[in-house]
C-alpha cells in the first residue's frame, strides 16, 4: 500500500488532463493505495469553481472531484496565488480582496503553494496531470 | 533511480526521449497515444490502453498496453514519474 | 535525508505563464530545505537570456528572480550547452546565474531526483 498525491495543472476547459487525473485517482483507491491530496496550480484550479457548468450530458469535474474527495477523506488543494488571479476565491479570499463574490466549491479550499511541497514530502508517489 | 515518463502531448516525443536513460520507462497517454502507432519505443514503452481504445486506435506491437490499473502499478515499478510537458 | 527536486525549464518565456509557475514552486521547496536544481533545456534556455523587457508588453519580469536563485538556497542551475549551440546563444547572452551542463550531467540530476516538475 502506498501513498499518493496529484499535481493537476490541466485546463478543466480544455484538455484531458483533468479526466486523466480523476480517473488514475479512482483506480489507485480502488487498488487499496491512499491518496493524500490533490493540489491543484496554474490552469488546473479552475476546477475549483462551483459556477463550472457544463452541458448537462456533459461530465461534470468539479463535482465529480468534490464527490470523490468525500468519499474517500482526501483533500482538493487550490494554489492561492494561481486562483485569485483566475478568479477562484473562496469568501474570506474575496472580502481580503474587497471582491463582491466567492465561487469556491465546498469541497475544496485553496491554500499556498506549501501544501505542494508537504504532499510531496509525505507521499510516496507525486504524480503531475497536466 | 528509475524514472517512468508519461508523455501526454506527441509534438514533445523527440525532448522527452533525449533524457530518457537505458533503465527508464515511457507511458504514452492522452493525444501522444498516437505515437504507439507510428513509433518503437527505444527503451520500455507502454501506452494507455483506455487512451487508445477511444481514440478507435491500435498500438504497432511494440508498446506494452496498459489499462489504469497497470498505469497505477507502473507509477510504483519505476523510482519516480516525470509527466514531460 | 534531504529530498531532492529538479524543475526543469523546457518553454521560452512569457507566451505562456510556465517559467513563473515553476519558479514560484522552486522557491517555496527552497523554503522547505529541499535539494533543489534548476535545469534549463530546449526553448527553457530563453529564460535566461540578460536583456528581457516584457514591461513593455505589460507582464511582469520574472527573470530578476532568476539572479536570487542561490540567495534562496538554490545551489544547482545549470543551462543545456546543446540547447544554446542549437539556438546560436552564447553564455555572455545569459544572465550569470546558470552553468553550462551536457546532457549526460543534465540527465544524471534527473536520475538522482526524488521528484521532478515541469509544467
Amino acid at each position: 500500500m502506498a501513498t499518493f498525491s496529484l499535481l493537476v495543472t490541466a485546463n478543466p476547459h480544455s484538455s484531458q488532463g483533468q479526466f486523466s487525473a480523476i480517473q488514475f485517482a479512482k483506480t489507485l483507491i480502488s487498488q487499496g493505495h491512499i491518496l493524500k491530496r490533490v493540489f491543484f496550480y496554474a490552469d488546473g484550479v479552475l476546477v475549483a469553481s462551483r459556477l463550472n457548468c457544463p452541458p448537462s450530458d456533459e461530465y461534470n469535474l468539479t463535482k465529480t472531484w468534490a464527490k470523490l474527495a468525500i468519499e474517500h477523506d482526501f483533500e482538493l488543494v487550490a494554489c492561492v496565488t494561481v486562483a485569485m488571479k483566475r478568479g477562484i476565491t473562496n469568501a474570506a479570499e474575496a472580502e481580503r480582496n474587497a471582491l463582491t463574490g466567492d465561487n469556491l466549491d465546498p469541497a475544496f479550499e485553496i491554500s499556498g503553494l506549501g501544501q505542494l511541497t508537504e504532499a510531496m514530502l509525505e507521499s510516496d508517489r507525486l504524480v503531475t496531470f497536466g | 533511480m528509475t524514472t517512468l515518463y508519461i508523455l501526454n502531448n506527441p509534438d514533445l516525443f523527440q525532448q522527452c526521449s533525449a533524457v530518457l536513460d537505458e533503465n527508464d520507462g515511457l507511458l504514452l497517454i492522452e493525444n501522444a497515444v498516437v505515437l504507439a502507432q507510428q513509433l518503437e519505443p527505444k527503451t520500455a514503452g507502454f501506452v494507455l490502453e483506455e487512451d487508445l481504445v477511444a481514440r478507435g486506435l491500435d498500438s504497432n506491437g511494440s508498446w506494452g498496453n496498459k489499462d489504469y490499473d497497470g498505469f497505477v502499478a507502473l507509477t510504483l515499478e519505476y523510482d519516480k514519474t516525470v509527466s514531460w510537458l | 535525508m534531504r529530498k531532492r527536486l529538479s524543475i526543469i525549464f523546457n518553454k521560452a518565456p512569457y507566451g505562456t505563464q510556465s517559467g513563473r509557475e515553476l519558479l514560484d514552486i522552486a522557491l517555496m521547496a527552497a523554503a522547505f530545505d529541499m535539494d533543489i536544481s534548476a535545469l534549463f533545456i530546449e526553448d527553457g534556455v530563453y529564460q535566461l537570456l540578460d536583456n528581457q523587457q516584457p514591461d513593455i508588453l505589460h507582464m511582469k519580469n520574472h527573470s530578476s528572480t532568476f539572479k536570487a536563485l542561490e540567495l534562496y538556497g538554490i545551489e544547482t542551475a545549470l543551462v543545456s550547452e546543446d540547447a544554446l549551440i542549437h539556438r546560436r546563444l552564447s553564455q555572455s547572452q545569459l544572465l550569470p546565474v546558470a552553468q553550462p551542463a551536457k546532457q549526460n550531467e543534465l540527465q544524471s540530476i534527473i536520475a538522482q531526483s526524488d521528484f521532478v516538475f515541469m509544467l
